[in-house]
């Protein structure tokens, strides 16, 4: 197990730039996740990593060694891939064991290892059978058995869970977690599901465009986001996105929202010195479905400042747990989140609350955090 | 539900004459087919007297073998009178060391060109490619002048040379598009598992490739041990290949012409590649569509 760097790597295929510049550092343990839409350059970066392409520039640091020349097979890393990748022609046994082998590690450890591994994954019935002959399941704990055998100091997971079903995916990332929590592995793992990353990592990397956006722990990308992407790619539904003013309103800070002739104004009880700058500004109102909800009172949690204005609903989308109730505000569709038993009818109007202490502002312009 | 079943009673019995016709048409080519082989395997049966009295395509009233054996042990070759069977051996000793070599080289080079990927990896290949629509004819003297010049010339080993040159260009036809289909991901795995690149080839890649190598080996069999044109062009008398011994035997003029001996000896010659179909046909047409479809 070790720590993992990136100093400045960057990666150019001919003149197209899929990465650029991109820094990061986790410590010995953490659960790295890599997030981004396809064709982020996500992959790309794991590939780096693993030794499969090579940066154009820049510094890759496995602990306090340098491996940017260094050959995958003497890098310590082992790899999950998407497909699984395992070979068709032998046996889990064989699969699992192939690396030591060629490492010529001796066959009564070999046996041993094997052993520890299915025993850990509860693959011990599979061992003698082929990859075609196993489920999908079974074939993504193989290709776990796989990394895990060589102890490395590094596992990297190349999106390892998207070819399962729903069901078996949400197992299959607690058991990643479980795992995790167990052998305290340093892991860096590829995902296009914001889900997967909240509940996995200890540190998220949000990447677009080969753009490193945040590099953060979950919670705070969640709350703070730094720019409107990640805003709106992490959190399902997404964070919905209002156009505003910011205005002095006696002497607070407000937010106002325009709407067919009147206009919502929205206080803000301890806005942060940034906000000042933008006061009388055009800004993106940036809030999340939970953060607006039916009616409450400012004393029903702690810590939270609810507002209140009133709004016709256009659509409800029952989820059991929740109603997602769309509004118009604006002409945008904003989604509030609803206890069902207060949920409305479509086409009525009630009281929605904003909490306040929940919001991000985004300038209009860089789209960045305010 | 009256209306589907008397639509199904209707087309029941359409579909009963259209499949007679299409049956019946399907008899007439098979027996327009297989009737020239019919007709040689009852004449190898019959003895010399017999063709001459019978007609063309009365069955042996005798079935003897005399004249397979004849054809085998003791039929002139030119001036020779070994039979063919030591013709039989050169096409063996020359095929199957060009199949098997010709085979092997054309999964390296598929392999690595699917899998590893170099630059100009695609002009290797479209050049490749090319190679597989060069005429025959125009190789011979190129071919000859470098046979020549390595000493191999009228030997079965320069044969067998010539066969590998030629072959490569389909064989690495058939590997390649049938490992752009093999997911890149295996060798990325076998790479951080350590394993180089023979490694990877050896113990992944090859065992996977069953069904092509099938393609790949009834395909070279079947050209090289059919070939005529090389084997008379590059190996001439006692090395001569068996396609180029039944001209020879068949076009020797002394004596009576032995139609029942001239008979045999052609389905000596065709034999292996009849059997290698045989065996193996159902993995070529699996195989040739695996191979060519994709990719």
């Amino acid at each position: 197990m070790a720590s993992l760097t990136l100093d400045k790597v960057r990666k150019a295929f001919g003149p197209v730039e899929v990465l650029k510049e991109i820094n990061l550092a986790i410590d010995d343990g953490e659960f790295l996740v890599l997030v981004g839409p396809s064709g982020c350059g996500k992959s790309t970066l794991l590939n780096l990593i693993a030794g499969l392409e090579s940066s154009t520039d820049g510094e890759i640091r496995i602990g306090d060694r340098v491996i940017n020349d260094v050959h995958p097979k003497d890098r310590n890393i082992a790899m999950v891939f998407q497909s699984y990748a395992l070979y068709p022609n032998m046996t889990v046994r064989k699969n699992i064991t192939f690396g030591l082998e060629i490492r010529g590690v001796s066959n009564q450890e070999r046996d041993k290892a094997v052993a520890d591994v299915a025993k850990l994954l509860q693959i011990e019935p599979l061992l003698d059978r082929k990859p075609s002959q196993l489920s999908g399941g079974q074939r993504q704990r193989v290709a776990m058995g796989r990394a895990l055998v060589r102890d490395p100091d590094i596992f990297l997971f190349d999106e390892p869970l998207s070819n399962l079903d729903a069901k078996l995916r949400v197992d299959m990332r607690t058991e990643i977690k479980k795992l995790h929590q167990r052998l305290g592995s340093t892991i860096v793992y590829v995902t296009h599901d914001q889900i997967e990353a909240m509940t996995l990592a200890s540190r998220i990397a949000v990447m677009k465009d080969g753009i490193l956006q945040q590099f953060d722990t979950p919670q705070n990308i969640y709350e703070r986001p730094n720019n409107m992407f990640v805003a709106g790619f992490i959190g399902s539904p997404s964070m919905n996105f209002i156009d505003a003013t910011l205005v002095d309103d006696g002497g607070n800070l407000a937010v106002s929202i325009a709407r067919e002739g009147t206009t919502i104004v929205l206080p803000l009880f301890e806005a942060p010195e940034s906000y000042k700058a933008y006061a009388g500004k055009k800004v993106v109102f940036g809030i999340r479905p939970e953060a607006l909800t039916h009616k409450r009172t400012g004393s029903d949690e702690q810590g939270s400042q609810y507002v209140n204005f009133d709004s016709k609903v256009e659509v409800i989308e029952p989820t059991g747990a929740d109603t997602m109730t769309v509004i118009d505000i604006a002409g945008k569709e904003i989604v509030a989140r609803v206890r069902p038993d207060r949920a409305p009818t479509p086409g009525e109007s009630m009281t929605f609350s904003a909490d306040m202490s929940q919001i991000s502002l985004f300038d209009p312009e860089t789209e960045l955090r305010i | 539900m009256a209306d589907i079943q008397t639509y199904s009673h209707d087309a029941g019995w359409k579909h009963t004459v259209l499949r007679g016709l299409l049956y019946l048409v399907l008899i007439l080519f098979a027996a327009y087919y297989l009737f020239p082989l019919i007709v040689m395997i009852s004449t190898s049966l019959k003895s010399l007297d017999e063709i001459r009295e019978g007609s063309l395509i009365s069955l042996p009233r005798v079935v003897t073998f005399d004249a397979w054996n004849y054809a085998w042990n003791e039929a002139c070759v030119g001036v020779e009178c070994t039979g063919i069977k030591i013709y039989f051996w050169n096409s063996v000793k020359m095929a199957v060391p060009a199949v098997l070599i010709s085979t092997f080289l054309g999964a390296i080079n598929g392999y690595a060109l699917t899998k590893w990927r170099f630059k100009g990896a695609n002009i290797v290949f479209a050049l490749l490619l090319f190679g597989c629509f060069i005429p025959f004819q125009v190789v011979l003297l190129p071919m000859s002048q470098v046979l020549g010049k390595l000493g191999l010339a009228s030997s079965t080993a320069g044969l067998v040379m010539v066969h590998v040159v030629y072959g490569l260009c389909f064989t690495t036809l058939f590997f390649r598009n049938y490992y752009v289909s093999i997911p890149d991901e295996l060798v990325k795995a076998a790479t951080i598992d350590g394993a180089g690149f023979f490694t990877i080839f050896w113990r992944i890649i090859l065992p996977i490739s069953t069904p092509i190598i099938v393609v790949s080996v009834i395909w070279q069999f079947t050209q090289i041990w059919n070939d005529f044109l090389f084997g008379a062009s590059f190996a001439s008398g006692a090395n001569a290949p068996m396609t180029v011994a039944l001209n020879n035997i068949v076009n020797t003029t002394t004596g009576v012409k032995q139609y029942n001996v001239d008979m045999a000896a052609a389905l000596l010659t065709g034999l292996p590649t009849l059997l290698v179909y045989v065996l193996a046909g159902k993995y070529f047409v699996r195989g040739l569509t695996a191979g060519s479809v994709k990719g």
